[in-house]
């Protein structure tokens, strides 16, 4: 049996793959706008990964330290210590900082830990050059995305720090690259002001601030005491809140899927909708260009059927191309992103299936007008 | 059934619109043709040619009266049969003036696509489609496309088209009225010679009085009403 949709591309074919290629770089979008929701997903969880501890102790009545911002004083952690089921402790800091780089200036997360301590929040097979904090003062680990290398020298607040080793794939649970500093660096750069602010504050009568202050305790629990029992013991204690590692993540990762998901199936969904509205105008116009045709097929005796069978035949053809240029386009183009995309099969199988049935959903139009062309009418004119 | 009918009309009507913008075409037709006969159609533009032919072709609903086609009733005051195309696609082969031919098609899959629509295998109906371009001497463009022949190539591509499902009627509309005077002969010769092999009726309307000796019969509108003559003696073969 002769296939006309085949024979009608053939006919057609670099406009059909062209419109398709078309179709295709909107459905990338798609696909791209998915990736960067999946991506905002894991950067959200990087560090909390990383560090690979069992509880999170931060200031009373605060969903922080990411959520919200959370103060502690520094000798929590060994408080925190010897309670019953807790085997290593350490404070940590975290803060956004802005480092110059070139004549620009690079946004970037902050991390302070103790080098000598017990909790490290640098997954050392993520050093892909140079190596971890080993003095207290004026060593920076940074991430590959922030541009520095090894040697590096980068002034920050009174201080020059050195790059003394890079990660690669770190970043924090906003997506910002991450940096590594000592917690006595940390602390300065975020709890001591400039010389001259000291001096100021003094003359009105302020003393210093003291400067041993973190933003959280992070804690791991010995083997055999169950996590959810330590935090709660710890809890009983007033002055401090408590997450679990599960806890923490659901915290960072709830309010985000709630509000990126909202906002990219919002763009997802317009982008399908337009994608189907374009192919269903591309098969519509297409049939109208055929109407003479399809008016004399119908005259010379072919079946409503054949003639629709063509037309969906087509719609789905574009829809199944494009969806191919769409892979192709995304896969072009995602790492040059600057934030994480994550392109997952799984996402572009339920694509696919989307893209079927719009495919149908467009041909309905044309289909529509191929069931009314009147057989009279072939030879009119 | 009297013997050997393709066409029977009875008293057929068709009228357009309705009260202030009634227009009568047909009123009352009664006419039939025989297997292998070739008749013309003639009358002015406008007297309902097309029309007659197209509710012949079960294309054009009527608006009362009878028309068998061979033995089958096919309409009375409406269609016997939901299935008008399928009498379309089995029983009727259709010439116009313009070739029609569907041009994202090639020539053989021009020829063979009602005959494949009908069940035929494909190399049936490609073998019996290539006799037939033989027969129309245009076998070697059997795979180009209709915008790569002649318009005279085209029209005869078409009437191998018309051929293809081995129709028992086949309604020609004004077939030659885009040839020459020399192509005209010879496309009128070939119809004849259909009718007379394949035992076909075929119903050619045409303008041209020089095609009227090649047919056997002259059919004409007159006040809405068909009339048949028989063709003057003084035309005779060429
Ligand atoms: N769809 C239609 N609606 C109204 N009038 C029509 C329609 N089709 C044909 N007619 C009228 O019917 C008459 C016969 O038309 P037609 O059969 O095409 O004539 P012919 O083929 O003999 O030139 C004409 O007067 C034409 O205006
Ligand atoms: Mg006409």
């Amino acid at each position: 049996m002769i296939n006309l949709a085949k024979k009608d591309i053939a006919h057609t074919l670099g406009k059909f793959i062209v419109t398709s290629m078309g179709v295709g770089m909107l459905l990338g979008i798609v696909l791209i706008m998915i990736g960067v929701y999946r991506g905002m997903i894991i950067d959200a969880q990087v560090l909390l990964n990383d560090l690979k501890i069992d509880l999170w102790v931060v200031q009373e009545n605060t969903l922080g330290p990411f959520a919200e911002p959370s103060r502690l004083h520094e000798d929590m952690k060994n408080t925190i210590k010897v309670t019953e089921g807790v085997a290593k402790s350490e404070g940590l800091t975290f803060q956004n900082l802005q480092l110059p780089l070139e004549g620009n200036e690079v946004r970037v997360f902050a991390v302070g830990f103790d080098p000598f301590g017990d909790i490290s929040p640098i997954d050392s097979t993520k050093i892909v050059a140079g190596r971890g904090l080993e003095r207290d003062h004026y060593e920076m680990v940074v991430t590959d995305k922030t541009g520095f290398k090894v040697g590096d020298k980068v002034p920050l607040g009174r201080d020059v720090y050195s790059v003394v080793g890079v990660t690669h794939g770190t970043v924090s649970s906003g997506g910002d690259p991450l940096v590594y500093v000592s917690l006595k660096d940390a602390q300065a750069l975020q709890f001591l002001y400039s010389n001259a602010r000291t001096r100021n504050d003094r003359e009105r009568g302020i003393n210093a601030l003291n400067s041993h202050m973190i933003n959280a305790v992070v804690a791991t629990v010995k083997e055999g005491y169950s996590v959810d029992e330590v935090a709660d013991t710890i809890r009983t204690w007033k002055h401090n809140s408590v997450y679990t590692a599960t806890e923490e993540k659901t915290l960072l990762t709830k309010n985000l899927i709630k509000m990126a998901s909202k906002q990219i199936g919002m763009f997802t969904v317009i982008l399908v909708v337009v994608s189907t509205i374009i192919i269903a105008l591309i098969i519509y116009t297409m049939t109208l260009e055929k109407m003479k045709e399809i008016s004399i097929m119908k005259l010379i005796g072919l079946p409503n059927s054949m003639i629709i069978k063509m037309i969906v035949q087509e719609t789905l053809l574009m829809g199944v191309l494009a969806f191919m240029f769409a892979n192709i386009f995304a896969h072009l183009i995602y790492s040059k992103f600057p934030k994480r995309v994550v392109l997952e099969t799984p996402d572009a199988l339920v694509l696919f299936v989307v893209v079927i049935l719009a495919s149908i959903l467009a041909s309905f139009v044309a289909v529509h007008k191929v069931m009314k062309a009147n057989p009279a009418e072939a030879i009119g004119g | 059934m009297e013997k050997n009918y393709a066409i029977k009309v009875e008293n057929l009507v068709k009228h357009f619109g309705k009260d202030d913008t009634l227009v009568e075409v047909i009123d009352g037709a009664d006419f039939s043709i025989e297997k292998g006969e070739l008749v013309a159609l003639v009358a002015p533009s406008g007297a309902g040619k097309t029309t007659l032919l197209m509710m012949i072709g079960c294309v054009e609903d009527p608006s009362s009266g009878t028309i068998w086609l061979g033995n089958e009733k096919v309409y009375e005051n409406k269609w016997l049969t939901k299935e008008t195309r399928k009498i379309r696609r089995e029983k009727i082969g259709f010439i116009f003036q313009a070739h029609y031919l569907i041009p994202f098609l090639n020539v053989i899959d021009n020829v063979t696509l009602v005959p494949q629509t009908n069940g035929v295998p494909q190399k049936e109906a490609e073998s019996f489609a290539m006799e037939l371009l033989e027969y129309f001497d245009i076998a070697d463009k059997a795979h180009n496309m209709s915008s790569e022949l002649s318009g005279g190539q085209n029209q005869r591509v078409a009437i191998a088209r018309a051929l293809a499902n081995k129709p028992e009627i086949i309604l020609a509309d004004e077939p030659t009225a885009a040839l020459d005077n020399k192509r005209s002969v010879s496309v009128v010769q070939m119809l004849k010679k259909i009718a007379l092999d394949q035992n076909v009726a075929i119903i050619m309307v045409t303008h041209d009085e020089a095609m009227l000796p090649l047919c056997d019969r002259i059919l004409k509108i007159e006040d809405k009403k068909v009339v048949s003559e028989v063709v003057s003696e003084n035309g005779g073969m060429i």
